[in-house]
């Protein structure tokens, strides 16, 4: 479990990352928190030619409130923006569901931008970013591209970063919802999870739904909406019925996986159960007439 | 004893403690002697395959690489494994590869990371050959062979049909049958095995330094495969970071290793990484019993009969589960239960998988889940109650020493007593009624219990014995009075250097301060079996007290000859030797140990000078001890999730010599268990490929699994020396059981019965959808 070969740069600035990928392509890889990376170069499973350390770049560590959105850059630890207070009062869902990714000590040196570069199907993060409408700030020798979470993530941990790109930042819009609620079942506390849902919703006062949100990880190449449950639910009574029935359909409409950890019947299942936990929580943090 | 004792029994703290935790502990892989090489092996990558060209060349070319050696190399040196399939195990792959990591090439070079790179150089074809893996498809006719000249891959195989065993089964009012697939598992010590092997020229003598549970098999096993006399084979251990049986024996990279350093005339080290150890440690378990029990009406336990079916993997290994875990199982399936017969039939199957070795309880986790299921499906069929269908067919207090149907002897114990004290703390009424109030309210909670009894200190158990049958200590007295001993068990984390030196203080009436005890050299460590089989503190420490107090009676011989007293009229008291009842009439240790060094004319005529005494002690066969756990759970009905609500456990070892270190063998044993019932699983797809090679997939119970084990105590003295019986393995042995049983008798409304562990939310949750549809 020692890696191959590898030249170690550590640029000082963005434009020098950008000029080492630019030069190197798909031979570079960014090291930023280590704790996907580290284990695929141990394992030989990645063997980068040039491994770009961009841990000191300058001035990329601060989460940021714009007008219309909140900016996270690529040196922002997980464990940071669990623990801020920006994104406790903008972002609770990305709070919550940052609790679930893997143990304190890892949080402590994972990054955001890693997670969602690193685009495992079954991270918190990426199902966050989905669920939210963030985007991700790339940017290269051709300049900045912003692109939207649902055309970001393609499949099994490929993405649409072009290889000469990286992460300066992810950026999700600075919405309230009524509630929201990330759930999630793994094997182990701190493991992946088998199934991730998270749910945002409006509900105005008379207790109906105006907008729900339904974000499922279930195994799947990548972590999507179901729009489908999401029209079903707009403009339903809030409530335990309208609940059972949007988590009916989200088992039917999920794209499951299956694997060694999970058959695809269990995580369908899985969907179901979950779904129906976390649109009952973020019902009862709405504040409106649930039904 | 001269005096009540003052450390044995005592919640000592471990001496060994403020090392390991401050992380001044030394570990093999903290060995680095001067020019040390490091090696790495190229594995195969196939369960079965011929290897049609090897071309080690192009690794030779990497930088830093020493030497690059292949099977055809090592011809010379072979270790074999024993048993009917008496297979030569060559340390690398010959010809073939015969499963998912077999060692076919070592590299070894001035770091890890280039022996690395070499492997990757080296160009192998492998032609694929068919694989089997599973041991009932393994044993079937036409199945793919493992070794294409064998006749087929039945490697061990044993039955007993006693008299009258049929006439049992015929008569009995019930009879209930069960399928208990056992998975197979690895023990994941934190520290990864190692080896690091030096030549000394100047003594023409091989230095070996292992993370090993035996120095001494370890020394002779390489002796024997390098053709080297022992004596010119030294094994040192370092601290060792846990062994639970995957440590104990000689592994095909020990000889590599030690081979290269003998080639090579430099220190060569390997230290197993985990992807390694995953598919190179020991597999455990994995064995298949088909078992059925006759009870009469009154819920009597008559017989049992089981066939069990057990995998060895590519290799029969000398501690191979195959053999060990079945053989024993069938010695005592009867557990606790007095039983009129036990029938069975083993079958051990070669397979294209690692082979599989000897982990913590060895025989009981599989057996344990047999006996106490069969039970409890008995109980709920003739309609009695679970606990009193126990009470009623347990050995008694009075029918010690109690002769089992198997032809071994339980020595006294309390196993009525322990289910009593298991339910009182369990609170069994109170439970049945939470029971039915939760079930009204949809919610499933259930009860698990797990008698067991644990055979331990294994000595002469056999005519021939298969294992070292004695232990031995040399306990000395230096000239200023401290005490060392030196013992041929050694500790990867029991606490060996506290517990011992409470019973040798003891026996010398000396502060604990004052004694240290070594272990782990051959050169200086007398002989013995090491540390398996929960047999330290009772062979050990057996052999510690002997030789303690036979140095206990030189020290007052020679005290009462200088006080001019007579020996019966002298004692050791608080580091002195008195006069009874005259305390101002003493000498100190340290004036005894002076005289007895350096003065010849003040010693008692004819002494020897010194004060050192040893012993090797072979204790009764088997020691058995026993005891009960009790565990509360609640099945979550939506993901078949099981959490662990109370953990009771009830253990009868004796006299215990620390009760922390025994409830700390007791609170891990439980965690392992959680990792057999509920986490832990190396599956294999049906072409040979591991599934689970990474902690990622291979789920060890962590913090948040584990529930906090309310632990206590019966003490039935053993016969040998300080009354203790072993208890290393009881909580692994027991815990699966009740877990497993907990979780059943929770689903008890479904009728839900689990034939394979683990019971992960998934298992648990498609059996409760079957039965419900
Ligand atoms: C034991 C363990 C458990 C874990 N459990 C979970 C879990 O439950 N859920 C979960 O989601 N994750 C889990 N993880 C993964 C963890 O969240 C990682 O931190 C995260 O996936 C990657 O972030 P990083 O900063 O460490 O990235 P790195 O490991 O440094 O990089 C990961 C990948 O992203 C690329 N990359 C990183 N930053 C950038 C950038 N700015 N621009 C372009 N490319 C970039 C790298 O080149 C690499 O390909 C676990 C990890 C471990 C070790």
């Amino acid at each position: 479990m020692k890696p191959a070969p590898f030249q170690y740069v550590v640029p000082e600035s963005l434009e020098e990352v950008m000029d080492i990928l630019g030069q190197h392509g798909a031979e570079a890889k960014v090291l930023a928190g280590g704790q996907s990376l580290m284990p695929l170069l141990n394992m030989r499973l990645a063997r980068p030619a040039v491994l770009v350390d961009i841990n000191r770049l300058p001035g990329l560590d601060q989460i940021a409130v714009e007008d219309t959105a909140v900016e996270i850059p690529c040196l922002v630890r997980q464990r940071a923006a669990e623990r801020s207070p920006i994104v406790a009062e903008e972002l609770p869902l990305l709070r919550e569901a940052l609790r679930h990714v893997a143990h304190p000590q890892i949080r402590n040196r994972g990054t955001i931008c890693g997670s969602i570069a690193h685009a495992d199907p079954a991270a918190e993060l990426a199902l966050v970013l989905v669920a939210l409408e963030g985007e991700v700030v790339a940017v290269g020798r051709g300049g900045e591209r912003r692109i939207p979470a649902n055309a970001f993530f393609r499949g099994i941990f490929t993405t649409a970063l072009e290889a000469d790109e990286v992460i300066r930042s992810v950026r999700i819009p600075r919405r309230r919802f009524s509630g929201q609620a990330f759930r999630e079942f793994s094997p182990r506390a701190g493991d992946f999870a088998l199934v991730a849902v998270a749910v945002a919703l409006d509900v105005d006062p008379q207790g109906r739904v105006q907008t729900a949100r339904v974000a499922v990880a279930a195994g799947s190449d990548v972590p999507a909406r179901l729009t489908e449950v999401e029209a079903r639910l707009q403009g339903a009574q809030a409530g335990a019925e309208a609940v059972k029935a949007a988590a009916a359909q989200a088992r039917e409409a999920v794209q499951a996986g299956s694997d060694a950890h999970a058959s695809e019947a269990y995580r369908r299942h899985l969907t179901e159960v979950l779904t129906e936990e976390a649109l009952l929580a973020a019902m009862a943090t709405t504040g409106g007439n649930v039904a | 004893m001269a005096q009540a004792p003052r450390f044995t029994g005592q919640r000592i703290r471990r001496v060994e403690d403020p090392r390991f935790l401050t992380g001044r502990g030394r570990y093999l892989a903290d060995l680095e002697p001067l020019g040390t090489l490091a090696v790495a092996f190229l594995r195969s990558p196939h369960a079965h395959a011929r290897i049609r060209r090897l071309d080690v060349t192009p690794a030779l070319q990497v930088s830093g690489v020493a030497a690059v050696v292949t099977g055809a190399d090592l011809t010379e040196a072979n270790i074999y494994c024993a048993g009917l399939g008496g297979q030569p195990y060559p340390p690398l792959a010959v010809d073939e590869v015969l499963y998912v990591g077999h060692p076919l090439v070592a590299v070894v070079a001035r770091s890890r990371a280039q022996a690395e790179d070499a492997i990757d150089a080296v160009v192998v074809e492998y032609e694929p050959l068919p694989a089997v893996v599973d041991p009932v498809e393994a044993l079937a006719e036409g199945a793919p062979r493992v070794f294409s000249q064998a006749e087929s891959n039945l490697c061990f195989h044993l039955e007993h049909t006693p008299e009258g065993l049929d006439a049992l089964f015929a008569e009995a009012a019930c009879v209930v049958r069960g399928t208990f697939r056992h998975q197979r598992q690895t023990a994941v010590p934190m520290e990864t095995r190692g080896i690091l092997a030096q030549y000394e020229p100047v003594s023409s003598r091989l230095q070996v330094y292992a993370s090993s549970q035996w120095g001494h098999g370890l020394r002779d096993g390489l002796a024997k495969a390098l053709g080297l006399p022992q004596s010119k084979v030294q094994v040192t251990l370092p601290d060792v970071g846990g062994g639970f049986g995957a440590k104990y024996g000689v592994y095909p990279e020990d000889v590599v290793v030690a081979w290269l350093a003998l080639k090579l005339g430099r220190p060569v080290k390997w230290v197993s990484d985990r992807l390694e150890a995953m598919v190179s440690d020991f597999h455990a378990r994995d064995s298949i019993h088909i078992a059925e029990g006759a009870f009469a009406k009154d819920g009597t336990f008559l017989a049992i009969r089981d066939h069990m079916i057990s995998p060895a993997g590519a290799y029969l290994l000398d501690g191979s589960a195959a053999v060990l875990e079945t053989v024993i199982a069938s010695l005592v399936l009867p557990g606790p239960y007095k039983v009129q017969a036990v029938g069975f039939r083993i079958d051990g199957a070669l397979t294209n998988t690692t082979p599989l070795g000897t982990y913590r309880g060895v025989w009981g986790p599989a057996a344990t889940w047999v006996q106490e299921s069969l039970m409890e499906r008995a109980a709920s069929e003739l309609g009695l109650d679970r606990v009193q269908m126990r009470l009623h067919n347990m050995v008694r207090k009075e029918e010690f020493p109690y002769a089992s149907c198997t032809g071994v002897v339980y020595d006294p114990g309390s196993y009525q007593e322990s289910l009593q004290t298991a339910m009182e703390a369990i609170d069994y009424p109170g439970f049945l009624k939470r029971q039915r109030e939760a079930r009204a309210q949809g919610r499933y909670l259930g009860l698990g219990i797990a008698a067991f009894v644990e055979p331990t200190s294994l000595g002469a158990w056999q005519p021939e014995p298969p294992t070292v049958p004695y232990e031995s200590a040399v306990v000395r007295m230096e000239p200023g009075g401290e005490v060392v001993v030196q013992v041929s068990v050694n500790s990867h984390g029991q606490g060996h250097e506290t517990t011992i030196a409470q019973l040798v203080a003891d026996a010398l009436s000396v502060d604990i301060g004052k004694v240290t005890v070594r272990f782990g050299d051959t050169a200086a460590a007398p002989y013995g079996g090491g540390t398996f089989g929960s047999r330290s503190i009772t062979v050990g420490g057996g052999a510690a007290l002997e030789a303690a107090g036979r140095l206990r009676d030189k020290i007052l011989a020679i005290g009462a000859h200088l006080l001019e007293a007579a020996p019966e009229d002298v004692e050791l008291r608080d580091g002195t030797v008195a006069v009874k009842g005259v305390p101002a009439r003493s000498l100190s240790l340290a004036e005894i140990g002076r005289v007895a060094h350096w003065v010849p004319a003040k010693m008692p005529s004819g002494m020897e000078m010194g004060l050192e005494a040893s012993s090797r002690y072979v204790p009764p066969p088997i020691t058995f001890s026993n005891g009960c756990h009790a565990a509360e759970v609640e099945v979550d009905p939506k993901t078949g999730r099981v959490r662990i609500q109370r953990y009771v456990v009830v253990e009868d070892c004796g006299v215990m010599v620390n009760p922390t270190i025994v409830e700390g063998q007791i609170i891990g044993g439980v965690a392992q268990g959680v990792g057999a019932a509920f986490l832990e699983e190396l599956g294999y797809g049906e072409d040979g490929q591991p599934w689970a090679t990474t902690l990622m997939d291979y789920h060890l119970p962590s913090v948040t699994d584990v529930p906090r084990v309310e632990c206590l105590h019966l003490e039935t003295p053993s016969a040998v020396p300080g009354g203790m019986k072993g208890m290393g393995e009881s909580a692994m042995v027991a815990s699966p059981a009740a877990l497993v049983l907990a979780v059943e008798d929770a689903l008890s409304p479904l009728g839900v019965r689990f034939e394979r562990m683990p019971l992960t939310p998934e298992r648990v949750w498609q059996a409760m959808t079957a039965t419900r549809s």
